[in-house]
């Protein structure tokens, strides 16, 4: 385990030390439950809206982008340590590769942290109210959590297979796409056309849905399981992503 | 040859190739190599002669293409982390993070090792003062100069207190009294036991340090031996003179009557006199009697560099 | 006198036919510019369907027609950022100072640089409204108001690039001017881009309220949606060439006081 936190503690000290790398990673989420909730504001007279909180809504959207930015974010750590060449003094050291992989997933469990209770935070402040019990912030933790091992594992295995700044395009595309291409902005219920076939189908949704568990109504224990096994299969899905990707990079 | 599995360093046959078809490159074109216990070998070529690839493949960062190798007595591929258990390695660029400080990356190298907590302190403190930082130990590595940035490196390829040593180019694009103090580490090194395979494209490192050399050109081995014997081969002096622009040609065959012209910088020719260095004078004459005035005139001894020239046709220094 | 004007027309068309030439020969650079704004409309279109009816939303036939201005305002913004930030680059090369020591006018260089913009914020708008016709946009003012939004969008380029172009003379940096992206989010967001104003409420309704984006917007999202009207044309023509007589006049003041530094 100590070489993994080791690999993690570098990291996060890293991230404090040099804070331009993090501190938009961070803001993105914030501005994007202010300004969707505001924005947005008159969405929930549309009938049929499970809330009558716009940012009930949206916070819970801007969280889990939040939590996959922190999965991106070690992936650009990750680029730039295989640019640099830090990252052969890694491979060169007889840690195990489970080891020299568990050490950013824990750096990005970290941040996430951050981003998910900053986030959090500022949606309270805007006058963001759970509905039921208070397990529903717990949720939340959950379904960020689960987004940034998810994000973590594709993050790494793209900057594995690509080794420099492609590799940031690509995953910040196809997460931006896979999170918008879901109920992001509207329940799939007052969708009409093709985005709600779309989001039907895209697994992230599921994931949305376990952080709105808390907030919006007619998301019940059923969907809380889906989403866990979504959250589970999709990252193991991506754990395997990235365990080839540095299983390649001898190649 | 039979003696293989005692070398801590054989290569047998080594190829790497990178991409494929009309673009495929073999940066290590079937390199055959073997370092004796307690040996400093260098491993001696211009940039992109297939050096740091076969230290890379050695040092399991990268695949081989073909052929075989073992380090410190395990399989390359096979006990990959054997291998790393066993070897330190510093490379090129000395690949270590701006933002950490000196102690902290010697920390982190504890770590990744498996040395126990207790003593990694210790351990991390012992060996900034081997290399001279212990006073940077808590500065960020981004302000060190490039000579302690190699030191640290060094301290840190040693943490675990490896048998073989691999440094790649040590010493390049250092000043004078950095590689001076950098080649006596590895001297001190080398005598506590450490066998070391060293590459450079510097000449006068691989005469200093290394007790043998392997001329490597085009992913080849071209020449390989104790450095002494390879100079004594090569045989002839060499005869540099420089004359003006237009007598050039004319020199050049004069030249040509007293041996083997020998690649040279611009502007200089170059000639192994067959008959050693008694002849410098019957040169002198013969230009003169040709009307040629030499404007400058050098006899070298042989070096590590016409050993160079002799294999590959083409020299490492001066050569740009 | 006219033999002047004459080469320093040709000195604007060169210059800004380089700006458009190194916009089209970098399409990395402008497709993110066409195809974000059409992602989020296409997003918009099916998730904010049913929003049309929601109270204080202004009478549309679809959430297209809506849209299509916030698109249009959002593309043409980022497209001028890129294009500043192309100034930036020549400045950061020194291919700015050749420019300045070179016989060309000041206000050629800086003209021909945000040409290169205009025309490029022109080609949007009809693009954006060419693209989304076959999917059902219809644009009530017809042709005239087309032709009226396709010279807002080049006034909008221009306001924008001159702003910009003020931050790439001071800052000298390419980065700092990419920088600004995330402003231009902040700007669109809290405008009526992508929302009416009258379903917003408090805070936010009183920040959209004061933004004059919303007001660009809302030009653009009166041709079409509604009959051409003159204080529609006005609105969308005046306002963003308002904004270029203040951008260009704080881009050359920047100009001289670079010089004056240097």
């Amino acid at each position: 385990m100590s070489a993994a936190l080791g690999i993690a503690t570098r990291s996060l000290r890293n991230i404090r030390r040099l804070p331009s790398a993090f501190i938009p990673a961070l803001l993105m989420p914030v501005f994007q439950v202010v300004s969707f909730s505001g924005t947005y504001s008159g969405v929930t007279q549309m009938p049929g809206f499970p809330t009558d909180r716009s940012v009930n809504w949206y916070l819970p959207m801007a969280v889990t982008m939040g939590a996959s930015f922190a999965g991106l974010g070690t992936g650009f750590s990750m680029i730039r340590d295989l640019q640099t060449g830090f990252y052969d003094r890694l491979r060169m050291a007889p840690t195990s590769r489970r080891q020299l992989l568990l050490g950013p997933y824990i750096a990005a469990w970290v941040r996430a942290c951050i981003a998910v209770v900053l986030v959090t935070l500022v949606g309270f402040a805007l006058g963001a109210r759970p509905v039921g019990n208070g397990l529903g912030t717990f949720s939340l933790f959950i379904a960020g959590l689960g987004m940034a091992t998810i994000g973590t594992g594709w993050g790494l295995g793209l900057a594995y297979r690509f080794r420099d700044m492609r590799a940031a395009a690509i995953m910040q595309l196809t997460l931006f796409l896979g999170l918008f291409l879901t109920d992001a902005q509207t329940p799939i219920e007052v969708m009409d056309g093709w985005l709600e076939f779309v989001a039907r189908w895209n697994p992230l949704t599921r994931v949305l849905h376990v952080a709105r568990i808390g907030f919006v109504d007619g998301i019940g224990g059923a969907d809380l399981l889906i989403g866990i096994v979504v959250i589970v299969l999709a990252s193991v899905g991506a754990w395997a992503f990235a365990f080839t990707g540095l299983g390649r990079l001898d190649d | 040859m039979s003696s293989t599995t005692q070398s801590p360093i054989v290569a047998r046959d080594l190829v790497r190739t990178f991409g494929s078809g009309d673009d495929e490159v073999r940066a290590v074109d079937g390199v055959n190599l073997e370092v004796a216990a307690g040996e400093v070998f260098g491993f001696l070529g211009p940039n992109g002669a297939g050096k740091s690839t076969t230290v890379r493949i050695l040092t399991t960062l990268l695949k081989a293409s073909g052929g075989s190798a073992s380090v410190a007595g395990f399989d390359i591929t096979t006990e990959a982390d054997a291998v790393r258990r066993s070897i330190g390695v510093a490379l090129q660029d000395a690949a270590i993070d701006p933002l950490m400080t000196g102690t902290e990356l010697l920390r982190l190298q504890a770590v990744l090792y498996g040395i126990p907590r207790q003593s990694q302190s210790e351990r991390a403190g012992e060996l900034l003062e081997r290399v001279g930082l212990s006073a940077a130990g808590d500065r960020r590595v981004g302000t060190y100069s490039g000579g302690m940035r190699r030191r640290l490196d060094l301290a840190l390829a040693l943490i675990h207190e490896p048998t073989v040593l691999f440094l790649d180019e040590p010493t390049t694009g250092l000043d004078p009294m950095s590689r001076m103090s950098l080649w006596e580490e590895i001297r001190r090194l080398n005598n506590d036991g450490t066998t070391v395979l060293l590459t450079t494209q510097y000449l006068e490192e691989a005469d200093q340090l290394a007790d043998r050399v392997a001329i490597i050109d085009n992913g080849k081995i071209v020449r390989e031996g104790r450095p002494e014997a390879l100079k004594t081969d090569v045989g002839a002096p060499t005869l540099l003179i420089s004359v003006s622009d237009d007598h050039t040609a004319a020199a050049r065959e004069v030249l040509a009557e007293f041996g083997d012209a020998r690649p040279t910088a611009e502007g200089t020719l170059g000639v192994g006199l067959t008959q050693g260095a008694g002849d410098v004078s019957n040169v002198v004459r013969a230009l003169d009697a040709k009307g040629i005035a030499v404007d400058h005139l050098e006899l070298r001894a042989p070096s590590l560099d016409d050993v160079f020239a002799e294999a590959t046709g083409h020299r490492l220094e001066g050569a740009s | 006198m006219s033999a002047m004007a004459l080469s320093r027309r040709d000195q604007i068309g060169a210059l800004s036919s380089r700006s458009v030439m190194s916009l089209v020969r970098q399409p990395s650079l402008v497709v993110p510019s066409l195809i974000f704004p059409l992602f989020f409309v296409a997003l918009g279109t099916s998730a904010f369907a049913q929003a049309i009816n929601i109270p204080g939303f202004p009478k549309v036939d679809s959430f297209l027609d809506f849209a299509l201005a916030g698109s249009v305002v959002q593309g043409v913004l980022f497209g001028s950022v890129t294009s500043a930030a192309a100034l930036a680059t020549d400045i950061e090369t020194g291919f700015f100072d050749r420019l300045l020591v070179s016989p060309s006018s000041r206000t050629a260089i800086l003209v021909g640089r945000l040409a290169g913009a205009m025309i490029y914020g022109l080609a949007q708008t009809l693009f954006f409204t060419l693209v989304l016709l076959p999917f059902g946009l219809s644009i009530r003012s017809g042709i005239f108001g087309l032709i009226a939004m396709m010279i807002g969008g080049l006034f909008t380029a221009l306001a924008v690039g001159a702003l910009m172009s003020a931050m790439a003379i001071k800052t000298g940096s390419s980065e700092a001017v990419q920088g600004s992206f995330p402003l231009m989010f902040i700007l669109l967001f809290f405008s009526s881009a992508f929302f009416p104003r009258e379903t917003m409420d408090g805070i936010y309704r009183r920040i959209a309220d004061l933004n004059p984006l919303s007001y660009l917007v809302e030009g653009f999202r009166s041709l079409t949606i509604e009959a051409l009207t003159v204080t529609a044309v006005l609105q969308t023509i005046l306002i963003p060439a308002a904004i270029s007589v203040i951008g260009i006049a704080l881009s050359l003041r920047t100009l001289r006081n670079r010089l004056a530094a240097s």
